[in-house]
């Protein structure tokens, strides 16, 4: 009687859980499809040019023809992006650090990084690619200079909230100021860093996508521009589904890191 | 007794003269903001009592605690804790605090943060050490079960026994304790003072606890100090002749409840601003 009742009850959630996930997924999946079907049916009906609007399946077809092509492209952009954002993380980390630990350095650092950031950094990538030449750095560069600062900002949010209560404690038993940002300011920044580190994984595909518009002899950058000047524009759309793919990916890679890193701060995701 | 300090022969009991007085505070005024905040407060906490410190809001009780503590520089005045200004004495770890949010370190289990003051403070502790400390502690609070839990897996009362832990593991001489129960709801606060009481039995410390609850402070405490309003100053002090151990009946006995009344008449008076009563 009892196994009955956990049987059905654990049937029931199972249920419960698959249609709520259906349920969330579900609306974007049919709005997907049928965007793709009236697209393709609008170019055919309307018989709109390839090389203005190309039809879904014209660019599943370039994308199957050109794969090779398309997958060392992607593997060269993966790499920009993962370095990229590896070295926004580290430097966005370090600045946030310097600034929080050396009172002064901080002072004089923190409003130019602030005036820094309103320069149009998208601006300088032909400046990167005169001083750096066409390969990985001005790229790295670009990334950097893009992304390192939401990780500097919310780090320095997460560490300068920490609660007064809490530092008299630590003041009250003579904790130095490098205990204090070690075992408290920083663990507890964590939450508010990885949600950095999020939005710089997005700003480091924009950054390698830009860096290579500047000037780059391989790279999805590479194949849309070169495309578009063959206005062979279904391998345009086909490189920017594997840009969305990448940027989707080093997003989740981003949340996943995130459950490691923090598992004590509270999950919004789930509803 | 189940507290002992982490050096058996430690000098640290010599710090402690055998005066009546841990606690001396002498014509302690205190500035804030071109505020009178404390105005000539003199007090004098015998070692081992258990003193509240009651008012109505504004009237400085917790800054006060924070001058005791060391974490506000008295603008005039003096205190010593036994003979040590209080800064040096929170040093020598012999200033245990307990605030109003329980400020556990949400990453660390109950345990790890039971001792992490004392890891701090005392860098000679091996990890061991100092989760066998934690643990003893946790058991003193009656959480013994409760040490691989993390903070928000622990109800407010529990978080609060875990703040108190981690006071605890210093071994220190005082536990000054901020509203430490402020944030509970009724039933919770009855057997967390309660608690509180057998602690203070067990380990004979002395507590100073600031409250803004008449029944806490008539339950708890041998001395209460009334403090009033604009500026604050001590404007009353009563003895709670009530005999330990005490227990939650205590409330029902007819001396209490004349207590009570005592102690409401007094904070009724320290409503009024200025030198009144």
């Amino acid at each position: 009687m009892s196994d009955q009742s956990v049987t059905n009850l654990s049937e029931s959630r199972f249920a419960s859980s698959w249609s709520a996930a259906t349920g969330s997924w579900l609306p974007a999946v049919i709005l997907l499809l049928a965007t793709i079907a009236v697209w393709e049916i609008v170019v055919r009906v309307f018989a709109i040019s390839a090389f203005i609007i190309p039809a879904p399946s014209e660019i599943a077809k370039s994308l199957a023809a050109n794969w090779a092509t398309l997958m060392q492209a992607t593997l060269v952009t993966a790499g920009e992006i993962l370095f990229g954002f590896l070295v926004s993380v580290v430097v966005g980390i370090a600045i946030a650090l310097v600034i929080v630990r050396f009172d002064w350095l901080g002072r004089a650092l923190y409003p130019l990084v602030v005036l820094f950031q309103n320069v149009p950094k998208v601006a300088l990538a032909p400046i990167f690619i005169l001083w750096f030449g066409y390969g990985l750095a001005p790229k790295i560069g670009l990334i950097l200079v893009i992304a390192f600062f939401p990780v500097t900002l919310s780090m320095l949010a997460g560490m300068q909230s920490v609660d007064r209560s809490l530092l008299s404690l630590m003041n009250s038993v003579g904790a130095s100021q490098t205990q204090i940002l070690f075992r408290i300011r920083v663990p507890h920044s964590l939450p508010n860093l990885m949600a950095g580190t999020k939005i710089a994984a997005t700003l480091s595909v924009i950054g390698a996508i830009v860096g290579e518009f500047a000037g780059a002899s391989d790279g999805l950058g590479y194949v849309i521009q070169f495309a578009s000047t063959q206005l062979d524009t279904a391998l345009v759309f086909a490189a920017l589904l594997l840009v969305s793919v990448l940027g989707i990916a080093f997003y989740y890679a981003a949340e996943i890191l995130e459950r490691i890193v923090v598992p004590w701060a509270p999950k919004f995701s789930h509803a | 007794m189940r507290i002992e300090p982490i050096r058996a022969a430690g000098g640290r009991s010599t710090h402690i003269r055998h005066d009546d007085d841990l606690i001396a505070a002498k014509g302690v005024s205190v500035v804030m903001a071109r505020q009178l905040v404390l105005q000539n407060i003199d007090l004098a906490i015998p070692k081992g009592s258990f003193v509240s410190l009651i008012g109505p809001s504004g009237c400085g009780k917790s800054t006060l605690l924070k001058v005791l503590a060391g974490l506000v520089e008295p603008t005039s005045g003096s205190v010593s804790i036994a003979g040590l200004s209080p800064v040096d004495a929170a040093r020598k770890r012999m200033i245990g605090l307990v605030f109003q949010e329980a400020n556990l370190l949400p990453w660390k289990n109950a345990v790890d943060n039971a001792s992490m003051l004392l890891g701090i403070a005392d860098k000679s502790l091996s990890r061991a050490q100092l989760k066998e400390r934690g643990q003893e502690m946790l058991e003193l609070v009656g959480l013994g079960d409760s040490a691989h839990k993390r903070p928000h897996e622990l109800s407010g009362g529990m978080r609060q026994r875990v703040a108190i832990a981690r006071a605890l593991a210093l071994d220190p001489a005082v536990l000054l304790m901020d509203e430490p129960f402020g944030a509970l709801d009724a039933i919770t606060r009855d057997s967390m003072g309660q608690s509180l009481l057998e602690i203070w039995q067990r380990t004979g410390k002395t507590i100073v606890l600031v409250t803004h609850s008449i029944d806490e402070a008539i339950h708890l405490s041998r001395h209460v100090h009334v403090l009033g309003i604009k500026p604050g100053r001590i404007t009353e002090s009563l003895d709670i002749g009530l005999p330990y151990p005490r227990d939650l009946s205590v409330t029902e006995d007819p001396e209490f409840v004349r207590l009570v009344v005592q102690l409401r008449t007094m904070l009724r008076a320290s409503h009024q601003p200025g030198g009144a009563s």
